[in-house]
């Protein structure tokens, strides 16, 4: 009686093992297209029995998917709304940030062009469209050229949140599907203007900008002082536990802010 | 947490870990204390503490991490604890202006009709006691969108005021503005809908009560630090025609065209005195309007013959008595280039008695001291006007002064004083008479009349 009572407890263990390792990430597709995946993969070579279902469909669906309680981490690449955070609060979800990596974005110009610095001033009026020359910022004369992520990228809206007071784009500026179309643009055309995440500024043909004297590197970015930067979330409903704080660990463990660099983000902390 | 991970986990790894257990209890008691301190200065100031908050991450005091935990739990504080917090308002809104004012006034006023020659004067007396509620609600949107609305107490456009009447009545209340607004950039503006007028003007032409309805544009040109230029221009929908039940300009949807060009120059030392002149020109289509539109004198019929040139401005000296001080002369006039026709043809006067009189002119003196938005400021306003029967639209001229009727001359006197920087005290009077006596038309049969207006308003 007691080895089939044995046996039962032992065969219930076995079977809801793999469920209590399965972990459900939804969310931003800045972090979700590359970065997590890749962290989950690192992970999953240390943790076999650990599966993951990552959906990345906007930092919004993360965040209400911690609220629903459908996802145990919710990736965001902004802040949650105090309408978000009220939403959950009524729901008995304690809304918990975790600061997972940075994202710095550089303006890049060609190699070419004789300017090496803007304000951010400067940066707001030629993406705006209220600069049209680059000799009116200091450059030798010629036609702006400016290009941008296409509407859909979240670094589209995110640029314009960061760099130009939510003003909306020149209508003359060429939409780009990434940043190696960006990249390639730019390096081509002598009067082009753009930008990139960190890890597309050394790409040839590229001069990236400094703006208000600061270069986007990761210790400016660190120290707050590169204006272009944010910081990237998992959000968790209160202090994460079991599998959850787990991956949240390894993704904050040197390990894990190696992949950061690798995937092109800026690790929290400064790393060896 | 730390242990469940040590199988998995490198030397390194929950060295990291231990790492953050530790900063997990440093950061517990720092934000206790900070979260303490921003309570403490009131629960409607956590949510203004971002600023606060990226100065101490600045300053070394928070890290980054720590900075958002206390975000978050400011957020909470601020949802859970006050009013304000338990709004959603849309993420669009930039700014959402809840005002209005209620105004109570005592009324009297007389007026005596024009009779046929060789009749009598009667006199026609009426004291009330009335009041006037306005609620608006405007909005800022992000790129350069508004909307709003406004409503009123009273369903003339020309006026809001309701008359205390049975104690067993209830008043209603009705939607006096409607509107989309657009504005791309600085120079260049749109409004659709029922608004806020555009048009520099007096009440010797357009009611201040009446919100018209239509699509206005402004353009504004900055011709220097002192100077400006506006150009605008308001497409009016004065009347909705049903086109299969009538026929020739009956059918017609009734449209008002009204452009005008506004140059402001500020001159004196400290740039606070102002001249402001108006040109204007204001048409309409060849429609008709079918019923009398307003409660009081209003013309129903042909729109026809009502071609105006406008001129207007005034010039105020800032300062001119002392700090705060101000006087102002000020001006308003219309020409009916088509006066004739008017006058003849639309409202079939006697040619043989009656000239087509088609000017409409207004001169006034105002001092103030003060914005009129401060305890203790005052206002008072004089002026002088002439209106000819044909010189100005009935349909949108002043309710009040003659009692909206043409064919008039005479003042108008009108004091303020705030009694608070909200409240305002307020009296009117205009005493006006007739101009070509023995005109029986409904909109020129006026002989004199008076009226008293003493009005406390609170404006919220």
């Amino acid at each position: 009686m007691n080895k089939s009572i044995l046996f039962l407890a032992a065969a219930i263990f076995a079977a809801s093992a793999p469920a209590a390792d399965k972990l459900v990430i939804k969310g931003s597709d800045t972090l979700g297209a590359k970065l997590v995946p890749m962290l989950a993969e690192e992970y999953k070579a240390a943790n076999p029995g650990t599966t993951f279902e990552i959906a990345a469909e906007g930092s919004t669906t993360g965040i209400a998917a911690v609220t629903d309680s459908t996802a145990q981490i919710g990736m965001s690449s902004r802040r949650a709304k105090p309408t978000e955070i009220s939403a959950a609060t009524a729901k008995g979800v304690s809304m918990k940030p975790t600061i997972v990596a940075y994202d710095g974005i550089g303006v890049i110009v060609n190699q070419g062009n004789p300017l090496t610095t803007l304000t951010k001033r400067q940066v707001e009026q030629i993406f705006a469209g209220d600069i049209k020359d680059w000799s009116q910022v200091g450059g030798s004369a010629g036609p702006i050229s400016i290009y941008t992520r296409n509407t859909s990228s979240g670094t589209y809206s995110d640029f314009k949140d960061l760099a130009m007071k939510k003003r909306d784009y020149a209508s003359s500026s060429q939409k780009m599907a990434g940043n190696e179309q960006i990249a390639s643009e730019v390096a081509k055309n002598a009067n082009g203007i753009g930008y990139v995440g960190l890890a597309y500024l050394s790409d040839p043909g590229l001069k990236t900008l400094s703006i208000e004297g600061s270069m986007p590197n990761e210790a400016s970015v660190l120290a707050g002082k590169y204006p272009y930067s944010r910081p990237t979330f998992y959000y968790t409903n209160g202090e994460a536990t079991g599998v959850a704080a787990k991956f949240i660990d390894f993704t904050l463990s040197d390990a894990g802010q190696k992949v950061v660099r690798k995937v092109g983000f800026v690790p929290v902390r400064p790393l060896n | 947490m730390v242990c469940a991970c040590f199988g998995l986990m490198t030397g390194a790894d929950l060295q990291h870990s231990q790492h953050r257990t530790d900063i997990m209890l440093n950061l517990k008691s720092k934000l206790l204390a900070i979260t303490a301190a921003l309570l403490c200065a009131g629960a409607a100031f956590a949510q203004d503490s971002g600023a606060l908050i990226d100065l101490l991450v600045k300053k070394g005091v928070l890290n980054n991490q720590e900075a958002e935990d206390l975000r978050v739990e400011l957020t909470k504080d601020f949802v859970a604890n006050t009013s304000a917090g338990k709004l959603n308002l849309s993420s669009s809104i930039v700014d959402f202006k809840l005002s209005g004012d209620m105004r109570m006034r005592y009324e009297y006023n007389n007026q005596a009709p024009e009779i046929a020659a060789g009749g009598f004067l009667l006199k026609n007396e009426t004291s009330r006691q009335r009041f006037r509620f306005r609620f608006n609600g405007d909005v800022t949107l992000q790129k350069g969108w508004t909307t709003g609305f406004a409503l009123e107490s009273g369903q003339a456009s020309d006026s809001a005021n309701q008359t205390f009447t049975s104690a067993a009545d209830d008043y209603g209340v009705f939607l006096a503005r409607a509107y989309v607004g657009w504005q791309p950039n600085r120079n260049l503006a749109f409004v659709l809908g029922k608004q806020k007028n555009i048009m520099y003007t007096t009440d010797l032409r357009w009611d201040a009560d009446i919100n018209p309805q239509g699509l206005s544009e402004i353009y504004k040109y900055f011709l220097g630090p002192k100077d400006t230029l506006e150009v605008r221009a308001m497409q009016h929908f004065m009347d909705d025609r049903t086109e299969a039940n009538n026929a020739g300009p009956a059918r017609r949807d009734t449209f008002m065209f009204e452009n005008q060009a506004v140059y402001t120059h500020w001159f004196a030392p400290d740039n606070l005195s102002s001249l402001i002149v108006a040109v204007g020109f204001n048409k309409y289509n060849q429609s008709t309007i079918p019923t009398a539109p307003l409660g009081t004198a209003s013309f129903a019929g042909s729109v026809r013959a009502q071609d105006y040139l406008t001129f207007a401005g005034e010039v105020n000296w800032a300062n001119l008595n002392g700090a705060g001080t101000a006087f102002k002369l000020y001006w308003d006039s219309s020409y009916n280039t088509t006066a004739n026709t008017r006058a003849y043809r639309v409202y079939n006067l006697n040619r043989s008695l009656f000239s087509a009189d088609g000017k409409a002119w207004l001169a006034g003196i105002g001092y103030s001291y003060g914005t009129g938005k401060v305890q203790g400021d005052y206002s008072a306003k004089l002026d002088y006007r002439s209106v000819g029967i044909a010189a100005t639209d009935p349909n949108i001229n002043d309710s009040d002064w003659g009692f909206s009727k043409d064919n008039q001359k005479g003042f108008e006197l009108s004091l303020v004083y705030n009694v608070t920087d909200f409240t305002t005290f307020g009296i009117k009077y205009f005493d006006t008479k007739i101009i070509q006596p023995g005109m029986t038309f409904s909109l020129g049969n006026l002989n004199h009349s008076q009226e008293l207006l003493v009005d406390l308003v609170v404006k919220f």
